[in-house]
């Protein structure tokens, strides 16, 4: 019933069904992890570890099947508005992947370069990607923001987030 | 030929406005008005409402002046805004506000006036509020 | 002790300088947070849950009471001056509040929005300090099968009545559940969905979760859809009252309250549905009801003061039963967590004094709201003009430093971005993520009662139905799940009804709603509101 062109407009547009294949893959994650489990039945314990998870993936597989059933039948999830959203223009990813890899530099960088650095890095990349253009003022408060969180944190809350490169000279 | 002038909604931007359709009627040329907002804050009091905007084009109307308004919203700066539409409408005169600020105010924050008088190619006519 | 003596103990350690002083960072944080757009206090108790490791657990909760409270002030002056609610439950108050602040009454629906709060405020602290030690005498005599019945309905209560689409709920509960089951199960110390991974043995830390949903996730999704035209705020001066706002305002006020506080305790009540249900009453009841659609005050006054109440309200199974209902309690409890306390009704005779303290804080901290809004909302809508990379790129910077600083490994910035990215698809799909957020930190303990509780009957599921009251509760349970298709059933058999309920609950919203306001998720409201008005 369903040949290939019709099907194929009916996934036009669809990106939702991706979120149930999701589901779907979470839920068998959960159920093959837990079929993994190998515990004897116990008298103390007659749920045992497995109960739970079983039921959770089934709800996430049961929850895919009726999301894909729902999405092409024409469903639609609302996104979600707010006081700074505007839904009337496409999700704009020429800010949101750059934030990404602003972010992800940060994970690179923090263990070997430190916080001070990664974090001036993280905050100039973040605030550039959303469309600043004050690049050394954004530098200084990026640096600065930084080297406060990190003597903030280290003579506060005692807590010493890595110096890195830096070290000896913070 | 073309007036321009950077409107903001305060006492200077309606100093400004006020001189530059004094210049317009003087030369009977175009005037160009100029509210351009960054868009990077989710509220600008610089940018002008509609009722204002509104109230200006009124005003312009019935003095018979040949006007154009624009708002525009690029995130570009305000000084930007000013010198782009003077160029592109090859301006005979820009007409600004100017306000008071403190020395220390103009090193943080620059200055919108300063960057129109020293890149601008046509006069300019700078007016201080009341 | 008697409560009494119990909230004077509370004034005597919330009063303590250095308590007091976190109240009042509180309340300032609170409020500016609730101002900014993008950032709410549940994303804001998130981003300080590590901070507050240092803190004493005491300061820390009256820091985040002051939180939770000041959102919500600050959240009315925006959605009065702007027209743009940031949160459900404030979709009412800007309905009126800004048509009367386009007509020049600015001041006054801040007034009566202030000091409505403050009144349903302190009412409901009020109620929530005599009801909650009641409901834990209640409580404490519930066995495992009652406790798992109440947590289950709690759940289920929560994803399939808040929110438009019960399916993405459960869908986001779920996922939810699945995150919880991460780590080395604690009877057996088997290791689930940890995939060989050591460092997930110990699970998802409940902060690196909540961070990531709450504000990467937010982050990157305003990011992706930030507004391009600046909005125009509407100028006011210092807010004030003529005796003519007074006399309307007080009614709404003590009404909205009476709403509001049930509401609130209620598993699902939310702050959503008494706030309609108190614009439509004032509406009702009002010697004005021509001014209503452009600016009456009682339609300020009412669902304001319902909104604060209902939020004194969810802090009563917060506190007394360990059961969150909306996303600043979840993340307050995951706190309760993180501090080794643990929530359920023990908590008030095992903290008492930090239970108590916290209650009496939410007194002080209403007052200090009360004295800092009303003279300082000019300076409040300042905050507005902040720019918006500076805004969003601390919100990144402040998780990635939270996040980190929790267990220091580079990891879970990874968990972090991953969740993030999670969250970001959930805004995109429309799956509510508080769902998400009360299955992560409920699972866990929902899974050690069903144990408890079958342990108890050596294996035999009768043993959940072993007391009255878990019966009582699994019939409610069936209630909530099968009811929208009986709806459907009644709809079908008599469509002229169908037609009338559907169109009604959006009457209200605004005649011209569509039109004059194209900020209002009205939509959302009127779809899922014929099964919402139904279920208490």
């Amino acid at each position: 019933m369903s040949s290939s062109p019709t099907l194929a407009s009916r996934l036009k547009g669809r990106a939702e069904l991706g979120v149930a294949l999701l589901l779907g893959a979470a839920g068998a994650l959960v159920i093959w992890d837990a079929a993994r489990i190998s515990t004897p039945y116990s008298q103390s314990d007659p749920v045992g570890p497995k109960t739970l998870p079983f039921i959770v993936g089934a709800m996430l597989l049961v929850c895919a099947v009726l999301l894909a059933v729902n999405v092409l039948r024409g469903g639609q999830g609302e996104a979600e508005g707010g006081e700074d959203v505007d839904l009337t223009h496409p999700a704009d990813w020429k800010t949101v992947l750059p934030l990404a890899g602003a972010f992800i530099l940060n994970i690179l960088l923090i263990d070997w370069a430190g916080w001070v650095i990664s974090g001036t890095v993280l905050f100039w990349g973040s605030v550039l990607a959303l469309g600043s253009r004050h690049y050394i003022r954004d530098g200084i408060i990026s640096l600065a923001l930084a080297l406060l969180t990190f003597y903030g944190f280290y003579l506060g809350l005692g807590i010493a987030l890595p110096a890195g490169l830096l070290e000896g000279i913070l | 030929m073309t007036i321009v002038v950077g409107y903001v909604p305060t006492p200077e931007g309606e100093a400004a406005l006020t001189q530059a359709i004094h210049e317009a009627r003087k030369s009977n040329t175009r005037l160009l008005v100029i509210n351009s907002s960054k868009g990077d804050a989710l509220v600008d009091n610089r940018y002008a409402q509609d009722s204002d905007i509104q109230s200006i084009e009124d005003r312009l109307a019935t003095q018979g002046i040949d006007h154009v308004i624009k708002q525009p919203v690029r995130g570009h700066d305000a000084a930007a805004e000013v010198l782009d539409a003077a160029e592109e409408n090859n301006a005979e005169l820009i007409v600004i506000g100017l306000r008071r600020r403190t020395p220390v105010g103009k090193l943080i924050m620059g200055s919108v006036s300063q960057r129109i008088l020293l890149e601008a190619d046509c006069p300019v006519l700078a007016v201080k509020a009341g | 002790m008697d409560v009494w003596s119990s909230l004077m103990d509370g004034f005597a350690t919330a009063l303590t300088p250095m308590n007091f002083l976190y109240a009042v960072i509180g309340v300032l944080l609170g409020t500016a947070v609730g101002v900014l757009p993008g950032l709410g206090p549940a994303m804001t108790v998130a981003l300080l849950l590590p901070v507050t490791y240092a803190l004493e657990p005491t300061s820390a909760f009256i820091m985040f009471a002051g939180i939770y409270y000041g959102g919500m002030y600050g959240g009315s002056t925006t959605s009065i001056l702007l027209n743009t609610p940031g949160e459900s439950s404030s979709v009412v108050t800007a309905i009126e509040g800004n048509k009367m602040a386009k007509a020049g009454r600015a001041a006054q629906a801040l007034a009566t929005a202030a000091i409505g709060s403050f009144v349903a405020g302190t009412i409901g602290t009020a109620l929530l300090a005599v009801c909650a030690p009641v409901v834990v005498e209640f409580a404490v005599s519930l066995g495992a099968p009652s406790y798992f019945s109440i947590m289950v309905l709690a759940l289920l209560a929560v994803t399939a009545v808040l929110g438009s689409s019960r399916l993405r709920g459960f869908a986001s509960l779920g996922l939810g559940l699945a995150i919880g089951l991460v780590g080395l199960d604690v009877v057996t110390g088997q290791a689930r969905l940890t995939f060989g991974v050591p460092l997930l043995a110990d699970g998802l830390d409940i902060v690196v979760v909540a961070v990531a949903i709450f504000a990467v996730g937010e982050a990157l999704w305003v990011a992706a859809h930030l507004r391009r035209n600046p909005l125009q705020i509407i100028p006011v001066g210092r807010p004030w009252m003529g005796k003519q706002d007074w006399k309307r305002s007080w009614k709404p006020w003590l009404r909205g309250t009476a709403y509001g506080f049930p509401f609130g305790a209620l598993p699902a009540g939310g702050a959503e549905i008494p706030t309609f249900l108190s614009y439509v009453t004032e509406k009702r009841l009002s010697k004005h009801p021509e001014e209503f659609g452009k600016g009456a005050i009682e339609g300020v006054a009412g669902p304001e003061a319902a909104n604060n109440a209902a939020a004194a309200g969810t802090l009563t199974p917060m506190l007394a039963l360990g059961l969150p209902t909306n996303a600043t309690a979840a993340v307050m409890l995951a706190a309760f967590t993180s501090y080794g306390i643990q929530p359920g009704p023990q908590l008030f005779s095992s903290q008492g004094p930090l239970v108590w303290a916290l209650i009496a804080s939410l007194f002080i901290g209403n007052l200090l709201l009360l004295l800092i809004n009303l003279p300082l909302a000019p300076m409040w809508a300042k905050l507005l003009q902040i720019p918006r990379p500076y805004l969003y790129a601390g919100i990144l910077f402040f998780a990635t430093l939270g996040a980190y600083s929790v267990n220091l490994q580079a990891f879970d910035l990874v968990l972090l971005l991953a969740l993030g990215a999670l969250g970001f698809m959930m805004r995109r799909f429309g799956l509510p993520v508080l769902p998400l957020i009360l299955g992560v930190i409920l699972g866990p303990r929902i899974e050690k009662q069903l144990r408890q509780t079958l342990q108890l009957s050596a294996g035999d599921p009768a043993g959940l139905f072993s007391e009255p009251i878990a019966v009582v509760i699994y019939i409610i349970v069936a209630i909530i799940l099968v009811w929208p298709f009986i709806f459907k059933l009644i709809r079908r058999n008599r469509p002229a009804l169908a037609t009338g309920g559907v169109a009604t609950p959006s009457a209200p919203e605004a005649p011209s709603g569509s039109s004059a306001h194209p900020d209002l998720p009205v939509h959302s409201e009127s779809s899922a509101r014929p099964e919402k008005k139904e279920t208490p």
